[in-house]
């Protein structure tokens, strides 16, 4: 049970409906009852794992609180934060949502943006140049993008960024298909249990 | 160790520390206690760690919720807004509103996919608590911001399979197998290879053999340089020579050697940059506070301050404590005032005073007694005392000799013992004294310390190692051979003189319980016997004794006089107690013999000088004074029992003035202290005779000093002495300071004394007058040191004790607690206070039946005896820069004297708080005195240069004068202390002598043990058993408390623990001091006596007693 004083014990399963009609559960990380705020821990929305979802609510725009299942278990000790490492992901998430957004002001496609996201995760050294991608300032990737749209001096970064192309429009390509037949199935399944 | 300490003080000091805490116990303690305070206060401050004074507010404080926010900052999140809008930004912050920032934000569309274009996002944004309804944070790493700890944390098997290559799923371990005798043999192969790698031929040799490589490594390195050419020429060896002599120059160079010393520097960071530099030498200056601040296990208390009293004080202390209080003082005196002749004389005044703590009684029976025929009244009461006394001794006797028995019996025995003690013998003779010391005196040891000197030395230590020569012989055979078996006997007798009064109620019961009445007579008594004491001590013991035998009650005037002559033959004597000191404790001993020598001279000096005769005189009148407010004491509580009481106070008193007597010839002039200790206590009785023993006190101070100086210091200490007895006996008083005078008397009148003095003026002018009379001729001795601060101080003191009695008690409370633990240090701490507030309980009631004033009158005598035993151990301390230091700790209001003072007045207000709260109070006031003395002892030196000066000036005359008084006793507790507190014993003269005569006053009867304890380590240990086994039963006789008991107990323990050190005296002393409580008595012995002249005989005794006890101990 919660403490006296508190509402919600960290550990404790926690539903709610905020005034959007959303749903929301998880397991309560923290609670501040002065300021109304619930942090809670769902699972990832991605599904990946050792990730999680945290969702602060504002417990004044939310009904139907209610505790699915109380942890009396004291919570884990806090971990200490390395803070000049939350700092410079924020500043570098700043920077390339900054980026992204120069690059979709500039009107590149969807494919482009997202070969330059898959570039910038192995190679930070890239940048919007109009609507081509500069990388290491040697290879220049014009629309549309593609593996021969690769321009620069011949050699290993040429080669390389090449690689990268390549291996982006694979996966696309394999995504794409992946979800085609899982479209598929569905539809099959969709079709068969109908 | 401050508790044990100052337990061991009260004990060991009790006697010493009750002549403080009679004049300037309150003071001093105060001081003390304040010094302490302070002490502990830096500590808790300096050690304390800074607490985070950022308090959190809002979210901020919620620990949890800062984690996980601050876990997400830097993460893309969404925040959904109460209109449903949704705003994506990178989470930059948030308040403790929980307001939060978004950088990077822009508003989420159905229609950009795409993501927000450059224009749409905004640099950051600021949600309102009031405005979001969720902010959503995808995908979160709980552990990204986790900061490794160490490398273990690392390599955990979660922590492995946690993350491998961005791979995020669980990924299987297998656990490892080298191979059972593989493994081990490969593993400590490697953990055995000494080479650092491959050898480099081996390198080229594989290179070669698999690769074909030749290497063209050249290990002339010819491609880099080339080889020298050496060759006979001129030229080369031109060259050769210019290059050797740079090389000279350069590797002389300091800055060069200073490179090679960084590099070659075997030293640590740690050692270098860190670690806190420890040096023996630093300790002594400061150790001695610090350590005794510092808790320190009992045993390594004793340790420490046996190594402190060798160290800082030891030597002389030892040897003073060993012989007695004298030549801790004589050598602490002697050590640091020797440098002046003067300083020597105010040494000896102030050794006589430490003498006094034995000699404070003395010296404030001297100053009464001057005061005494002048104000015989108070004393005078001491006439009526006497009648009073005769009854009680009859009455109280036995229950006094139970008392000082304890040792012996309990009040008579002791007392008798005392009386009997030659040098004790007179004091207590004189007044109870004689009948006690007589009776006690022989049997004991126990009596007094005084008596033991004299008695124990000669009788019950008889370690006669002196009594050679008669009265001074027997001191000295006893503070020298004897010092310890002196202490012993002293703190036994101290003890028992304590538990005497307090026990039985006998002489401290007598002070306390006719506290109003005997309270009065404790007072004058106290006052009396300081001086009587000290003038005792200061005189011959054995001429005291006599004088107290002759002159039992009254005489002491006359045996002031007669003990002021005396002196002279006492200060023969120390030698002899240096002597059998030295035997004692060998080498300290040969130190404190030193040191007694010089206190002897400085006795004769003192004793010699008519200064102390007239001092004497005064004290003799200032007990009249007393006798009279006795008697009025007497007239207020029930007379008889009063006049038992103060009979019983009186012969504590004598018993403590022996004891202080004692302690006195052994240590410094122990020998002559203890005759005047003796005197005083027969003064004490009669309160003149303490006062005639305070001013012999004063005047040996005086006359180490000038008489001159005695002579005008007693008259303005003697006023300012008085106010300050007043001024604390009244604070005290109402509480209980009567009984806890009476019966703390030994040690509790002391203090209270001290604290009378400061509340007296009030109450009892007569008596503070008287008191100044003795302080004057303490005066002398501190005004050399430190007169005009003294003065101020005392004034101050008064005046604010007065007015700031609670105050000051209160303070003077929070040092006893504080000394409590810090003496207590030990399991002593603990046990005393319970026994002081025991005792405080059982006396508190007698006290308050009796008459608050006259409690407070004893106080203030038994103060003023504190006080000028403070004062003298302050002289000895003085020496030492600490003591003003502390006084201005302590007091910080008053000059030096104020701090003094205040110090005392802490100690005593501990004492007189508890005295007033109850009888108890005022043991615990003794305890605390005793504490504070330990505590003081530590700033001891501290509280010896301002006491001194206190005593000096003549406010702080009386204070002086009780110093004086209460150095004898203090002397003792600053041998014990010596090693521990003397040095704020001294510091503060009046604080500490308030905390001798605390002290004394309790440390009488812990005095008395402590003394036996101490002798018993001396390898007197009939002496010790026979003092504890006093205390115990004086305690309980006179406390009725068995947590009085076992207060002495302890605090023989304690001292006795001190005692196996020379240092360790002091630490006895301390011990002794606390003991107090119920050893008040014996504290009052040596506080007391001077006390006790004001008290009664119980001062007397008591201080005589501790006196003789710290002279024992020291020696």
């Amino acid at each position: 049970m919660a403490a006296p004083g508190e509402y919600f014990s960290v550990g404790s399963q926690v539903s709610c409906r905020t005034c959007q009609e959303q749903r929301l559960q998880g397991e309560v990380v923290a609670f501040d009852y002065p300021s109304k705020m619930l942090a809670l821990k769902c699972p990832s929305s991605s599904g990946k794992p050792n990730h999680a979802d945290i969702l602060l609510v504002n417990l004044q725009y939310v009904s139907e609180v209610e505790i699915i299942n109380d942890r009396t278990e004291t919570p884990p000790p806090l971990a200490s934060l390395n803070v000049s490492k939350l700092a410079n992901k924020a500043r570098t998430e700043k920077e390339e949502k900054m980026s992204q957004a120069y690059a979709i002001s500039a009107g590149v496609s969807l494919e482009g943006q997202q070969l330059f996201q898959t570039i910038h995760k192995t190679i930070k050294d890239c940048k919007w140049q109009e609507k081509n991608i500069v990388v290491m300032e040697e290879v220049v990737i014009a629309p549309p993008y593609q593996v021969e749209n690769c321009k620069g001096k011949e050699g290993s970064a040429l080669s390389h960024v090449r690689k990268i192309v390549e291996k982006h429009f694979r996966d696309v390509e394999s995504q794409k298909v992946m979800q085609r037949s899982q479209a598929q199935q569905t539809q099959k399944e969709t079709s068969l249990s109908s | 160790m401050s508790l044990k300490q100052a337990a061991a003080a009260a004990q060991a000091a009790g006697n010493n520390r009750k002549p403080p805490g009679g004049g300037g116990g309150p003071g001093l303690p105060s001081a003390a206690g304040g010094g302490r305070q302070n002490m502990g206060r830096g500590r808790s401050s300096g050690k304390g760690p800074p607490q985070p004074t950022i308090s959190f507010d809002g979210i901020y404080a919620n620990m949890r919720m800062v984690h996980i926010l601050t876990s997400v900052v830097g993460s893309k999140c969404e925040v959904q807004v109460k209109n449903g809008g949704i705003y994506e930004g990178v989470f930059k912050t948030y308040s403790p509103k929980c307001d939060l920032v978004l950088d990077a934000a822009h508003r989420k569309t159905a229609e950009s996919s795409l993501g927000p274009k450059r224009e749409d996002i905004l640099e950051s944004i600021l949600f309102k608590p009031s405005d979001f309804v969720m902010v959503h944070f995808k995908d979160m790493d709980t552990n990204y911001a986790r900061r490794v700890p160490s490398e273990t944390d690392a390599f955990t098997d979660s922590a492995i399979s946690a993350k491998v290559n961005g791979e995020h799923k669980e990924k299987d371990l297998e656990p490892w197998d080298g191979g059972e005798t593989t493994a081990t043999e490969e593993l400590e192969a490697l953990e055995t290879d000494v080479s650092n790698g491959w050898d480099p031929n081996d390198m080229f040799r594989y290179n070669e053999e698999n690769y074909g490589v030749v290497s063209t490594y050249d290990s002339s390195l010819s491609s880099y340089t080339v080889p020298l050419e050496r060759d006979n020429s001129e030229e080369f060896l031109k060259r050769e020579a210019r290059a050797t002599q740079l090389a000279e120059e350069i590797e002389s160079s300091a800055q060069y050697k200073a490179r090679v010393a960084l590099e070659n520097d075997e030293r640590t960071e740690e050692e270098k940059y860190t670690a806190v530099q420890r040096n023996a030498n630093e300790r002594e200056g400061h150790g001695v506070n610090t350590r005794e601040n510092k808790y320190i296990p009992p045993g390594q208390r004793n340790r420490d301050v046996l190594s402190w009293g060798s160290g800082r004080q030891n030597a002389p202390r030892m040897g003073q404590s060993g012989s007695g209080p004298p030549i801790s003082r004589s050598g602490s005196h002697a050590s640091e005032f020797s440098p002046n002749s003067g300083a020597d004389q105010r040494v000896v005044n102030g050794g006589v005073p430490w003498p006094s703590p034995c000699p404070s009684p003395s010296s404030r029976p001297p100053s009464r007694y001057q005061s005494g025929p002048n104000s015989l009244p108070p004393r005078a009461a001491t006439p009526t005392r006497p009648p009073s006394r005769p009854p009680s001794r009859p009455s109280r006797p036995p229950s006094h000799p139970s008392a000082h028995g304890s040792p012996a019996p309990v009040s008579t025995m002791p007392k008798r013992m005392s009386s009997e003690g030659p040098p004790r013998m007179s004091p207590k003779a004189q007044r109870h004294p004689r009948g006690h010391r007589v009776s006690t005196g022989r049997g004991t040891i126990s009596s007094g310390l005084e008596f033991v000197s004299h008695n124990a030395p000669g009788e019950a230590s008889t370690t006669a190692v002196a009594r050679g020569s008669p009265s001074g012989g027997t001191w000295s055979s006893v503070v020298s051979g004897v010092p310890r078996l002196s202490p012993k006997t002293h703190r036994p007798r101290s003890p028992r003189q304590s538990s005497t009064p307090t026990g039985p109620a006998l002489p401290s019961p007598q002070p306390g319980t006719i506290p109003t009445e005997s309270v009065a007579m404790p007072v004058p008594a106290a006052s009396p016997t300081p001086a009587s004491p000290a003038s005792n001590r200061a005189v011959t013991p054995s001429s005291e004794a006599k004088d107290t035998r002759l002159q039992d009650q009254r005489q002491n005037s006359a045996t002031g006089n007669k003990e002021n002559i005396k002196p002279s033959e006492t200060s023969p004597s120390f030698p002899k107690p240096e002597n059998k000191g030295v035997s004692p404790i060998v080498s300290e001993h040969r130190k404190q013999i030193d040191d007694l020598k010089k206190f002897k001279n400085d006795f004769r000096l003192q004793s010699s000088s008519s200064s102390d005769a007239v001092d004497q005189l005064l004290n003799k009148t200032r007990e009249g004074e007393k006798s009279r407010d006795v008697v009025k004491e007497k007239t207020e509580s029930t007379p008889k029992e009063s006049i038992i009481e103060t009979g019983s106070n009186t012969n504590s008193n004598g018993g403590s003035s022996k004891p202080n007597s004692p302690s006195i010839s052994p240590s410094i002039s122990n020998s002559s202290e203890q005759k005047r200790g003796p005197e005083v206590t027969s003064q004490g009785v009669q309160t003149s005779g303490p006062g005639s023993k305070q001013d012999k006190e004063d005047k040996e101070e005086k006359k180490d000093t000038s008489e001159q100086v005695r002579k005008s210091t007693l008259n303005p200490n003697a006023k300012e002495f008085n106010p300050r007895s007043f001024a604390q006996p009244k604070p005290s008083t109402t509480p209980t300071s009567p009984r806890p005078q009476a019966q703390p008397s030994p040690s509790m009148v002391g203090h209270q004394q001290p604290t009378p003095v400061y509340t007296q003026p009030v109450c009892f002018a007569p008596n503070m007058m008287y008191p100044v009379p003795v302080s004057p001729g303490v005066q002398p001795l501190y005004p050399i040191p430190m007169t005009p601060m003294p003065v101020n101080q005392a004034k101050t003191y008064r005046a604010g004790k007065v007015p700031n009695m609670p105050q000051q008690r209160q303070d003077q409370h929070h040092q006893s607690t504080m000394m409590h633990p810090a003496s207590a240090a030990g399991p002593p701490i603990v046990a005393t206070p319970p026994a002081y507030s025991t005792q405080y309980v059982a006396y508190s009631p007698q006290q308050f039946p009796n008459q608050p004033l006259v409690q407070h009158v004893p106080h203030y005598q038994s103060q003023h005896p504190h006080v000028y035993s403070p004062v003298i151990q302050g002289n000895a301390r003085m020496m030492a820069p600490p003591t003003h230091a502390q006084p201005g700790l302590v007091s910080s209001s008053a000059t030096q004297y104020g701090a003094h003072e205040q110090t005392h007045a802490m100690y005593a207000c501990p004492k007189i708080p508890y005295s007033k709260e109850t009888g108890p109070s005022f043991y615990f006031a003794i305890s605390t005195g005793s504490l504070a003395q330990q505590y003081a002892h530590p700033n001891a030196t501290l509280h010896p240069h301002p006491p001194h000066p206190q005593p000096s000036a003549t406010p702080t005359g009386q204070q002086q004068s009780q110093h004086a008084g209460s150095h004898p006793a203090p002397s003792p507790v600053q041998h014990h202390q010596h090693q521990a507190a003397q040095a704020l014993h001294l510091a503060n003269p009046q604080q500490q002598s308030a905390i001798y005569h605390a002290g004394l006053a309790p440390t009488p009867p812990s005095m008395t043990p402590g003394s036996n304890t101490q002798s018993p380590q001396n390898s007197f240990p009939t002496a010790q058993q026979t003092v504890f086994t006093i205390h115990p039963s004086h305690v309980q006789p006179a406390y009725t408390n068995p947590p009085h008991m076992a207060h002495v107990p302890q605090a023989h323990v304690q001292s006795g623990m001190v005692p196996s050190h020379p240092t360790a005296h002091a630490p006895m002393m301390l011990m002794t001091t606390q003991p107090p409580g119920g050893p008040q008595a014996a504290i009052a012995q040596s506080a007391l006596q001077p006390i006790p002249v004001s008290t009664t005989t119980h001062f007397p005794y008591m201080t005589h007693p501790s006196v003789q006890a710290h002279h024992q101990q020291q020696l």
